[in-house]
């Protein structure tokens, strides 16, 4: 059903779930899983800058998605997307890739005492071309 | 669903170009690791004996047995770096991390030249083994030497193409060579091996001391399987715990097997034919000398297939290897990365394997007209891996001062206590020791020391050249015109 599954990976304890359950949907059907770790780059730099703690954070980040991917035995690919703003990147992504799922894990937080989803899911939410499934923590 | 997606102006994403990680499955034991390892020490053992008894006469099995106790000294100071970094590079990646990008760079570098000669020698050596079935294999320096750049040139392509290494040909072929250099040992110990004579052969033909510590530094040679076991470690099962003991298992062996057949070749023949006669192909001499027909009926073909095919495996390790250090290398952004470009058909470093394969074929040409370039070679190849093993030396050593804590699951013994920090006492022995020849062969072999050091020069012009252009600024805002 899902050939193509998009991870949106950012080091919360919710991306080892989503890998896990993004290796097992694809499984199935011998789909690709990518797991993509944005940067956020300030607009005070420009947008190739290499910052190197940075990219090296999102290097980590992937890593372990894929070492989870492992553990499932299944490959995954990887990479790292500069951007100004991560919910952009990911659609933009997704639309590249021409991807047949998003799928995101949330981990619960709250903002002024409310629960809050923050500006990067409800962005994916309303911009995404193609199904996504949210997994919280 | 939307339809269709507007992003915003702003909404632009960069890709940056990133060399993706391989990451190798952890399926390795410790006897897997041994036999790769054993595998390259087992074919050094065809050409290193020959090469020591070149220069150091009858001093061969001291050169020999010197050269063995730095062997321990550096084994266990890659057991030690290889337990603490469990990941692919070896003394490059010890380097990296205890001195920076620098260091790693220029352990690495050296590491590649003395892959590169490997390859060389390995190809060199095999037509005189060969020459059991066509005479002019050894007698023809043109022929030998041609059959060599052949054997290069069909490895390259192959590897380029990426025919699927067969593994089972590998541990078949270590195991056979184990167990015909055993049984060749015993044999010549039984038949051929007389204590007094050797004792007089060692006296009679003493080198010079100039001579002895080349012969020592050129010993070394038996070392790269050092390095290819440390170079494993990414795809070992608990690494931390089995390199270190497939490592010490491989001091016994090596330590025994060279003991053995240096000895046996001393008892088997004089020291001015092994260092002529037989001096790329020593095995094949000491079969010849097994004072019983049958044996020697069935040993003397037996070792020609058997060190043509360990050496064919070794050159084509060799290149395997380097390929796989530059592409190392070219992850942590230490070589062009033009060496980690894979070929979009084949997915085999096209780049690499072409170059290197070249330059040693280039290595192999002198070979045509001079009669001491297997000297020449081996002595280039010890100014590569000494400085590698420099580089592991100071490491350890580098590492137990900058970060202490880290763990170590194979910690060397006998340290000594110098402004609060554990310096262990095998790797400063190593480290002096390994200066101190290396400077000599710099100072007596002029052929290495200008190809050595201009090799060291170019990677360090390539590499400043690379880093000048890493920090170049972003063209983004500049208007194009």
């Amino acid at each position: 059903m899902f050939k193509k599954i998009l991870v949106p990976v950012s080091g919360t304890e919710a991306d080892a779930e989503t890998v896990k359950l993004a290796c097992r949907l694809a499984k199935k059907d011998k789909g690709q899983v990518w797991a993509v770790s944005v940067v956020t780059i300030k607009r005070a730099l420009p947008l190739d800058a290499e910052i190197d703690s940075e990219i090296k954070k999102a290097e980590e980040i992937l890593d372990k998605a894929d070492t989870v991917a492992g553990e499932e035995d299944y490959e995954i690919e990887t990479d790292v997307l500069q951007a100004r703003e991560v919910g952009p990147a990911i659609v933009d992504e997704a639309v590249e890739r021409g991807v047949s799922l998003i799928l995101m894990g949330i981990a619960y937080k709250q903002r002024f005492g409310q629960f809050s989803l923050g500006n990067v899911v409800p962005y994916v939410l309303k911009n995404s071309p193609c199904p996504v499934i949210l997994y919280q923590q | 669903m939307p339809d269709i997606w507007n992003p915003k102006p702003g909404d632009r994403v960069f890709r940056p170009r990133r060399i993706k990680r391989f990451h190798l499955r952890r399926v390795l034991g410790v006897a897997a690791v041994f036999s790769a390892g054993y595998g390259n020490v087992g074919s050094s053992i065809y050409y290193a004996l020959g090469i020591v008894a070149l220069v150091a006469g009858g001093a061969t099995p001291v050169a020999l047995g010197v050269a063995g106790i730095l062997f321990i000294f550096t084994a266990l100071t890659y057991a030690e770096g290889t337990s603490a970094i469990p990941e692919a590079g070896g003394s490059a990646s010890f380097a990296r991390h205890a001195f920076g990008d620098t260091a790693g760079f220029i352990a690495g570098w050296a590491l590649m030249l003395s892959y590169i000669v490997t390859i060389s020698i390995s190809a060199f050596t095999i037509p005189p083994y060969l020459g059991f079935f066509w005479e002019p294999f050894k007698s023809s320096a043109v022929v030998g030497t041609f059959t060599s750049i052949g054997i290069v040139f069909f490895l390259m392509v192959i590897n380029v193409i990426g025919v699927k290494e067969t593994s089972f040909l590998n541990i078949g072929a270590t195991l056979i060579d184990i167990l015909t250099q055993i049984t060749l040992v015993i044999i010549g110990f039984i038949t051929l091996f007389n204590p007094s004579l050797v004792f007089q052969r060692i006296i009679d033909n003493w080198p010079s001391t100039e001579n002895l510590i080349f012969g020592i530094a050129l010993a070394t040679i038996a070392y790269t399987g050092i390095e290819t076991m440390s170079q494993m470690a990414e795809e070992t099962k608990k690494p931390e715990r089995s390199v270190p003991r497939a490592l010490i298992m491989m001091i016994v062996a090596v330590l025994v097997i060279f003991a053995g057949i240096s000895l046996v070749s001393l008892s088997a023949m004089p020291v001015e034919e092994l260092a002529t006669e037989w001096s790329r192909d020593p095995v094949a001499g000491i079969a010849f000398y097994i004072p019983i027909d049958m044996i020697k009926v069935v040993l003397k073909p037996l070792i020609a297939v058997l060190a043509g095919t360990i050496l064919l495996i070794a050159t084509n390790a060799g290149l395997i290897g380097i390929s796989r250090l530059a592409f190392s290398q070219g992850a942590h952004g230490l070589v062009p990365a033009a060496f980690s470009r894979v070929h979009h058909q084949f997915k085999t470093p096209y780049v690499s394997i072409i170059v290197f394969s070249l330059i040693a074929i280039v290595l192999l040409i002198p070979g045509f007209f001079e009669s001491d370039v297997f000297s020449n070679m081996g002595a280039l190849y010890a100014i590569g891996s000494l400085l590698a093993f420099m580089l592991a030396h100071a490491a350890i050593i580098g590492l137990r001062i900058k970060q202490p804590d880290l763990p170590r699951p194979f910690r060397l013994k006998g340290n000594i206590r110098i402004a609060g920090y554990d310096i262990p006492i095998t790797a400063v022995i190593g480290l002096l020791a390994v200066i101190v020849i290396w400077v000599i062969i710099l100072m007596l072999e002029p052929y290495s020391r200008w190809i050595g050091l201009g090799w060291m020069v170019l990677g360090l012009i390539i590499y400043g050249l690379m880093r000048l252009r890493k920090h170049r600024k972003s063209q983004e805002w500049q208007i194009k015109t």
